[in-house]
């Protein structure tokens, strides 16, 4: 019971506080993010750059955890005790449909559209736009230029290459990815269903991952496992890191992974790979086409904040163009922004070269859109995993997984609305 | 008089009877944090009737159980053996105890990531052994293995408890008037004999006692689970805490996540009640 008390004791301490800064003449906003590392580093920047340019408003940055979960957690909490601090939240992209709908988080104006096509489209909710895109992350496939002419066109030929230069000997596996049961492995699961051209979501919303395409791909997957594949079964285990180091170390010849492992790959001290790799998009199978999955964070402006068009402010501040460069350039992370894409000052900043990344970008979809999505992925991850790890067959877990999904959306009040693709 | 025990009773009703009485009021509403349009309407006994229907939470069940059924007579023998060897050790006496009791001194947490890198499926010591003499083949790793992935969560669960049964035993064993093996041996009773007739009887009590202590941390089975496995692969290693944890933490359904927990409770207190009730009442029941 202690934890749905926690709730009232935020509320008890967030009434305290608005007791004791109440009638204050500076404005105090704050705002909650990442804020380790370079991104920290960034971030605290930026919001003194804000204050300066706004006197008598104060920004503090409240750091929460780093673990997706865990700070989802600390917001619901919050925003159920209406807590008015934090004013500007940022949020995971498959997270703004659950706190838009939950009414947690405040509409905004949606004149600016320079945004990348997916994120724009994980920012609203029943057309409305709930959130700004701030930065996006996209699944890549790394592969080894000296093992390779070039990069597959096809999943016959990544499966092909993977297993051959597995079984020859240059390294010990053709390919890893993020296997173990946790959000990793659905991004890796919609890049393998869409190159089959399968889909979680119909346009109409109603869940259809239990279609033939979609059994086709996760068998590819489970068939890629184990002793007699190119995928080392171990990855089930496995997260970015994990399948980091493995690349890293010279032991795969193909890795999924997120544009993050770019620089790191390429620091001679602790790489063995280092100029020796390059990227390029998760290749399409029959009847599908290449994608990738989108991730990334957007910034919202919670219901509760006591100065909501200051808030606003901050938040078109962060995403503003000059932001997100010095972002790219400090943090190493794609800005949200179509338009910096032509801009060469960004190819300067970001260490990955960009031509490598931009098709992947152009082709990234968002995970389904609603409300009860994590829950949704939970289902999914688990039904995946089983299958993976042989205790279901492909279509038996998918079939589960599916009738799981529509069980949760009808118990959500959501079964007319579906999810949005 | 009364007022004397008003702290101690205050203590007990706010530490542990308005918890679990608030965490049973709340398992019979319908509440979903992320949901706040649904509200908080009283359900009855939905949440238990859908837990009931729910085969993770019937297979959460099960594991529990079974693993609790598994570790807690191996941690008995053992337990039992290190008590055996701590008694009759001669030299270095207090170096033997600190050296089994080590492993309960190191949090649990710790000791589970440990188990964790040995039986890693890549980089393992356990792996390699195993590999080495040919018993796992090269594809085989235990973390993503339906049953083999309960072998780490088993031995770490064994390796940090089994001393903590042997202190609790080794108690028991001090009590036994040594007059009682002296006068055997003169009969001409051998040390298996005495053992039978003489430690084991008298030292039942103590047995039952570790054994419920035992019992019932294993029913709460979590912390080891949540770092070696995360109730993986799937959910064939998913005890009923971590399904409750999830329900609440994750999902955020705090009616759910609740009856789960209460399910929980009831299991744990159920067992302790049974076995205090039986084992507890013929152990009475002989002395007097």
């Amino acid at each position: 019971m202690p934890r749905s008390l926690a709730p009232l004791v935020c509320a008890v301490a967030a009434a305290l506080s608005a007791g004791c800064g109440g009638a204050d003449s500076t404005v105090s906003l704050t705002f909650s993010g990442s804020a380790v590392g370079p991104e920290g580093e960034v971030v605290s920047r930026q919001l003194a750059r804000f204050a300066e340019q706004h006197p008598g408003v104060d920004v503090s940055l409240r750091v929460t955890p780093d673990a997706a979960d865990q700070r989802h957690q600390l917001y619901v909490q919050w925003l159920n005790a209406h807590a008015p601090e934090p004013d500007v939240l940022q949020l995971d992209v498959i997270w703004t449909a659950e706190f838009a709908g939950a009414g947690w988080i405040r509409p905004l104006e949606g004149g600016d559209t320079d945004f990348v096509a997916a994120a724009w489209q994980a920012a609203h909710w029943r057309g409305t736009l709930f959130a700004l895109p701030w930065f996006v992350d996209v699944g890549l496939l790394y592969w080894r230029t000296d093992l390779l002419e070039s990069a597959p066109g096809s999943l016959a030929r990544l499966r092909d290459d993977a297993a051959r230069l597995a079984a020859s000997g240059p390294a010990r596996f053709g390919l890893v990815w993020q296997g173990a049961r946790y959000e990793g492995l659905v991004t890796v699961f919609l890049e393998h269903l869409t190159a089959f051209g399968g889909r979680i979501v119909d346009a109409g919303g109603q869940v259809v991952v239990d279609e033939p395409a979609a059994i086709r791909a996760l068998t590819f997957m489970r068939d890629a496992l184990g002793a007699g594949g190119f995928v080392p079964a171990s990855v089930l285990a496995w997260q970015e890191e994990q399948t980091r180091f493995a690349f890293q170390n010279g032991e795969a010849v193909f890795m999924r992974n997120w544009p993050y492992a770019w620089a790191l790959l390429q620091d001679r001290a602790q790489s063995a790979v280092a100029g020796r790799f390059a990227v390029a998009p998760f290749p399409a199978g029959e009847n599908g086409r290449f994608t990738a999955a989108l991730g990334g964070a957007e910034l919202a402006v919670s219901r509760w904040s006591r100065h909501p068009d200051l808030a606003e402010a901050l938040a078109r501040f962060l995403t503003a163009p000059e932001q997100m460069l010095e972002r790219a350039r400090l943090a190493a992370q794609f800005p949200a922004r179509r338009s910096l894409y032509d801009d060469p000052a960004l190819a300067d900043a970001l260490p990955i070269p960009l031509e490598q990344v931009r098709d992947a970008l152009d082709a990234a979809v968002a995970r389904p859109v609603t409300p009860v999505y994590t829950e949704l992925s939970e289902i999914l991850q688990v039904e995946l995993h089983r299958a993976l790890s042989g205790q279901a067959t492909p279509e038996a877990a998918l079939h589960r997984a599916a009738s799981d999904m529509r069980a949760l959306l009808a118990r959500s009040g959501l079964a007319d609305e579906g999810a949005r693709p | 008089m009364p007022l004397l025990v008003a702290p101690a009773l205050a203590f007990i009703l706010a530490g542990s009877l308005l918890p679990i009485a608030a965490t049973a009021w709340e398992a019979l509403h319908g509440h979903d944090l992320r949901l706040p349009w649904l509200g908080r309407p009283f359900i009855g006994l939905d949440n238990f009737v859908e837990a009931a229907g729910d085969s993770r939470f019937r297979a959460a069940f099960v594991h529990t159980v079974a693993f609790a059924a598994v570790t807690v007579p191996v941690e008995l023998g053992l337990g039992l053996g290190l008590a055996l060897i701590m008694q009759t050790a001669t030299r270095g006496r207090s170096a033997v105890r600190l050296a089994a009791l080590l492993p309960w001194a190191v949090p649990t947490v710790v000791a589970a990531l440990v188990v964790r890198f040995m039986f890693d499926g890549q980089t393992g010591v356990v792996t390699a052994m195993f590999r080495s003499l040919g018993l796992i083949g090269p594809a085989f790793d235990w973390l993503v293995h339906p049953l083999g992935a309960w072998v780490p969560i088993g031995v770490a669960d064994v390796w940090k408890t089994a001393p903590f049964v042997a202190i609790l035993l080794l108690a028991g064993l001090q009590t036994i008037d040594p007059a009682l093996h002296e006068a055997a041996s003169i009969d001409g009773a051998g040390p298996g004999r005495r053992f039978l007739t003489i430690t084991m009887p008298l030292l039942t009590p103590t047995l039952v006692v570790a054994a419920a202590f035992r019992a019932l941390d294993a029913l709460r089975l979590f912390d080891v689970v949540y770092v070696i496995t995360a109730g993986g692969p799937g959910t064939a290693t998913e005890p009923l805490s971590l399904y409750a944890f999830i329900a609440l933490m994750q999902r955020l359904r705090f009616g759910y996540g609740s009856a789960l927990s209460v399910t929980v409770f009831l299991l744990t207190f159920g067992f302790a009640l049974v076995w205090v009730r039986t084992l507890g009442r013929s152990l009475v029941g002989e002395r007097a």
